[in-house]
């Protein structure tokens, strides 16, 4: 085994455009401006072993996103952190570097939820007490469907509401702030595109501009309880 | 950048329009004098894969007095939305739009993209046409090869830069600096600019016309405005300005790696090469330049591949001391070492060899021709046995793909010429069964492209192939190419047309190109965006016949829209170099055959550079 780190970072402006498969690419080339021995796998076209958390949807900017990254000599995880904080691409920020145990959770399997914010101008004042109306009862209902495309070209009607834990919002002025926590990670996911896109089917919103929206965080569940996923590192 | 953040998530790759790249450089805009927007007239994969952009951001950026931006066309989806919110064409640095510049300098790589120079003038609120732009509009210029016959463009661009930009550029920046310190008008200034060497300001030559639709005259109109503009040439590549802290794209581009150019021109004399002809002469960077240039690199990029770029790159005299070097270096951090351009020869495949051991690809040949015959007739010194002989070293080296590019409609060319290239795609693909290449995976790919008749090449004078029978020739190879194993391409006719019009046209095409504007025409070197019928409609507005360009054989006394420019090459060894071509005789490389008297050395006061060393490149046998 090789000595692996996890890595809090934040994607923000320009990065949040820089799609999953990129940004693999951002922070293998990132690593190796940093002069990190990066470790790669075997075969016939080696890739760097890094890997991330959850994909997160192109033009959403992550607050706390995380990524694992295996290096070929055991480095102080502090070290690891200046070495990559200076040659990040704009809007990448390293927040934290923890060094791992070889024996860890991959920290695909880690994620449960995550939470998530979407901002939008509004052409006038929406009544606070009208939203809160809106979203009880878009939470009211047993199912909730969203139609997803699928790889093969076909698409596919989905369920979403299960996936639904909280959604809140508030209206001041001309700015709505919408946040809901969803179901993510390889047992299921629900995008926050769609829960958006569910909602306004129920409501008129006077927006002036589209959502903008935001990955507050990604937490493993506990029973009730959400967790960071540094785990007990 | 509010208006913009609404658009890009309703578009596809929005990375292309979000500049925040690694080693991208900006400016305090109230601190530079000149502010120049470099404009790339394709989409950003396309554009940031130039090594030239590359080099002049780094040129102007280093200067205390300047900035340097990028723009690149928008595509389709993205210039929709920006036409329907109003957000003009803008710059990756500062989000500032272009027009807010002093200086849109535009770089020509292909003649297809002209219709993207009008469009992103258009989507920047600037007039198309320089006689419409004021005072307060930026100064359009223009350099890379198309500048090498800018009339078509002659309209629209204000001053052309000819040759190799990176210390024109310089002298450029210099004279427009003191012109605005003394507050010159923009057409005093463009008056004093033609004095600068490689400097072309068109609207200060008049061109006349005889009856019959040819060139009667071109010529200054005022006095000290140079008859001939002649290129500019670096006369040392390792004293020369070089980027080692490149922008590195966050999305992937079409060459996402290192890019070391280790020399520059080229003297095999392909009579077709444009390239070959305008890049004169040959000089080469020391190894010692290349490993400390690659060494930076690497350390500021972080990319796991380094390109040895140049037109022929197996010609570069120590290029196996060099990649041994490069690969002990840095192949043990996972960064490889690949060659753009291989020669057909033994030698190329030995290198390919070297560079495999860290990535394997398929390996790409050009004979370009199918006959010794036609192949003498364009200089292309390969034979058939450097072709069979290089690609068996390919397949037993466990490459099972090859990919062979040829040209049709060279001049000369006849049915023989077509077969001779069936016959070899069947023997390289016989060859590779052979070597005992797996028959599922064993592939020959022939890739045809149609002769272009280029400006400053010994072909200059020759007229294109109908349309119709390069339709004929293309359908020939077809039915010959049918064979499991074997895969053709070709490209468009309908586009290479177009490509030889503008090649050799004047600057009457100017109307042309503004019509085609106007009827939607943009991105037509990409297939998908590509109407003819637009095109045709755009010629027929205009009064003007596309055959007459593209079909027209110049003659020696002819004035040739070109004229004016110079590319170093006196007309005398374009002639006889014509005239040795349709004799079938060949030419010997200038580095180790006698003097092919191209007349640039003399001409331009340079010499050819090579890097010496071990001279382990393998050159090729003089021929009588």
């Amino acid at each position: 085994m090789t000595p692996s780190y996890r890595m809090q970072y934040s994607k923000k402006g320009p990065a949040r455009y820089i799609s999953h498969l990129d940004l693999l690419r951002s922070f293998e080339r990132a690593g190796r401006r940093a002069g990190l021995p990066l470790a790669f796998s075997q075969g016939f076209n080696p890739h760097p072993k890094i890997s991330f958390a959850a994909p997160l949807g192109v033009g959403t900017a992550g607050e706390a996103e995380y990524a694992d990254i295996e290096l070929t000599a055991d480095l102080p995880a502090g070290e690891v952190f200046r070495a990559l904080s200076g040659v990040l691409p704009e809007g990448l920020r390293l927040l934290e570097v923890r060094s791992i145990p070889d024996q860890s959770t991959s920290l695909m399997a880690a994620v449960d939820c995550a939470t998530y914010r979407a901002l939008a101008n509004l052409s006038r004042p929406f009544g606070r007490k009208e939203l809160d109306s809106v979203i009880s009862s878009f939470m009211a209902r047993p199912e909730i469907w969203a139609e997803r495309k699928l790889k093969t070209g076909g698409k596919k009607k989905q369920n979403i509401r299960p996936g639904i834990f909280t959604l809140s919002g508030k209206s001041e002025n001309d700015i709505i702030i919408l946040e809901a926590e969803l179901k993510a990670g390889s047992n299921g996911n629900v995008r926050f595109e769609e829960v958006l896109e569910a909602l306004m089917e129920t409501v008129d919103l006077p927006l002036k501009s589209g959502f903008v929206l935001s990955r507050t965080g990604v937490f493993t569940r506990f029973g009730e309880e959400k967790k960071a996923l540094w785990q007990d590192y | 950048m509010d208006l913009l953040e609404q658009i890009l998530p309703l578009v596809q790759k929005p990375a292309r329009y979000t500049g925040g790249e690694w080693n991208i450089v900006r400016k305090d805009w109230a601190k530079a004098d000149i502010k120049v927007a470099f404009a790339f007239p394709d989409v950003y994969e396309v554009g940031m894969s130039h090594l030239g952009l590359q080099i002049l951001y780094h040129v102007v950026n280093s200067r205390s007095d300047a900035l340097m931006e990028r723009v690149f066309a928008p595509w389709p989806d993205m210039e929709e939305k920006m036409r329907e919110h109003g957000l003009p064409l803008f710059a990756l640095e500062s989000y500032r739009p272009v027009r807010d510049f002093d200086v849109i300098a535009f770089t020509l790589q292909y003649e297809m993209c002209y219709s993207n120079v009008l469009n992103m003038l258009d989507l920047a609120g600037i007039p198309l046409r320089s006689n419409l732009r004021g005072e307060k509009h930026p100064l359009v210029i223009a350099g890379g090869p198309c500048a090498f016959n800018p009339e078509p463009l002659a309209d629209f661009i204000d001053l052309f830069v000819i040759g190799e930009g990176e210390e024109a550029i310089e002298d450029f920046l210099d004279s427009y600096r003191e012109a605005k310190s003394r507050n010159l008008a923009r057409k005093d200034f463009l008056t004093e600019a033609a004095r600068v060497p490689g400097v072309y300001v068109p609207s200060l030559y008049r061109v006349e016309y005889r009856a019959d639709g040819e060139i009667s005259k071109v010529e200054p109109v005022l006095e000290g405005v140079p008859e001939v503009v002649e290129k500019r040439v670096v006369r040392d590549l390792d004293k020369v300005s070089f980027p080692t802290r490149p922008v590195v794209p966050s999305t992937q581009i079409v060459h996402d790696r290192i890019m070391i150019e280790v020399l520059r021109g080229c003297t095999r004399g392909c009579r077709f090469c444009q390239a070959g002809m305008i890049y004169r002469p040959v000089r080469e960077k020391k190894p010692a330049t290349v490993l400390r240039q690659a060494a930076e690199l690497v350390r500021q990029t972080g990319y796991d591949e380094i390109s040895l770029t140049s037109l022929s790159t197996s010609d570069y005299t120590p290029v196996r001391s060099v990649i041994a070097a490069l690969i002990k270096e840095h192949a043990g951090r996972g960064v490889g070492v690949s060659l753009p351009s291989l020669r057909v020869d033994n030698f190329s495949m030995e290198l390919a060899k070297e560079v495999q051991k860290v990535r394997r690809s398929s390996i790409t040949l050009a004979p370009e021709a199918g006959t010794q015959r036609l192949r003498d007739v364009i200089n292309k010194g390969v034979t058939e046995e450097d072709l069979m002989a290089a690609t068996e070293v390919a397949f037993r080296e466990g490459w099972q793909a090859v990919k062979l590019y040829f040209m049709i409609g060279l001049p000369t060319e006849t049915n023989e010429d077509l077969d001779g290239i069936i016959r070899l795609a069947r023997e390289v693909l016989a060859g590779g069964r052979k070597a005992g290449a797996r028959r599922g995976r064993l592939r020959v790919t022939v890739s045809v492209s149609s002769f272009v008749p280029k400006a400053h090449t010994p072909f200059q004078w020759e007229p294109q192939l109908p349309l119709a029978v390069l339709k004929e020739r293309q359908a020939y190879l077809a039915a010959g190419l049918r064979e499991r194993g074997l895969v053709f391409n070709y490209h468009d006719t309908a586009v290479s047309f177009m490509e030889a019009v503008f090649a050799r046209g004047d600057r009457r095409l100017g109307a042309v190109l503004e019509n085609a504007f106007h009827l939607g025409c943009k991105f037509d070197g990409w297939s998908e965006n590509f109407y003819f019928e637009k095109w045709l409609e755009a010629f027929r507005q205009a009064g003007l016949e596309p055959g007459w360009y593209a079909y027209r054989r110049y003659e020696y006394n002819s004035v040739l829209p070109w004229e004016h420019i110079g590319a170093g090459l006196s007309k005398q060894y374009l002639m006889l170099e014509h005239q040795r071509a349709l004799a079938g005789e060949t030419t010997d490389d200038c580095r180790t055959g006698a003097c092919s008297g191209c007349g640039l050395c003399p001409g331009l006061e340079v010499e050819p550079d090579y890097a010496g060393g071990e001279g382990d490149a393998q050159l090729p046998d003089a021929v009588q």
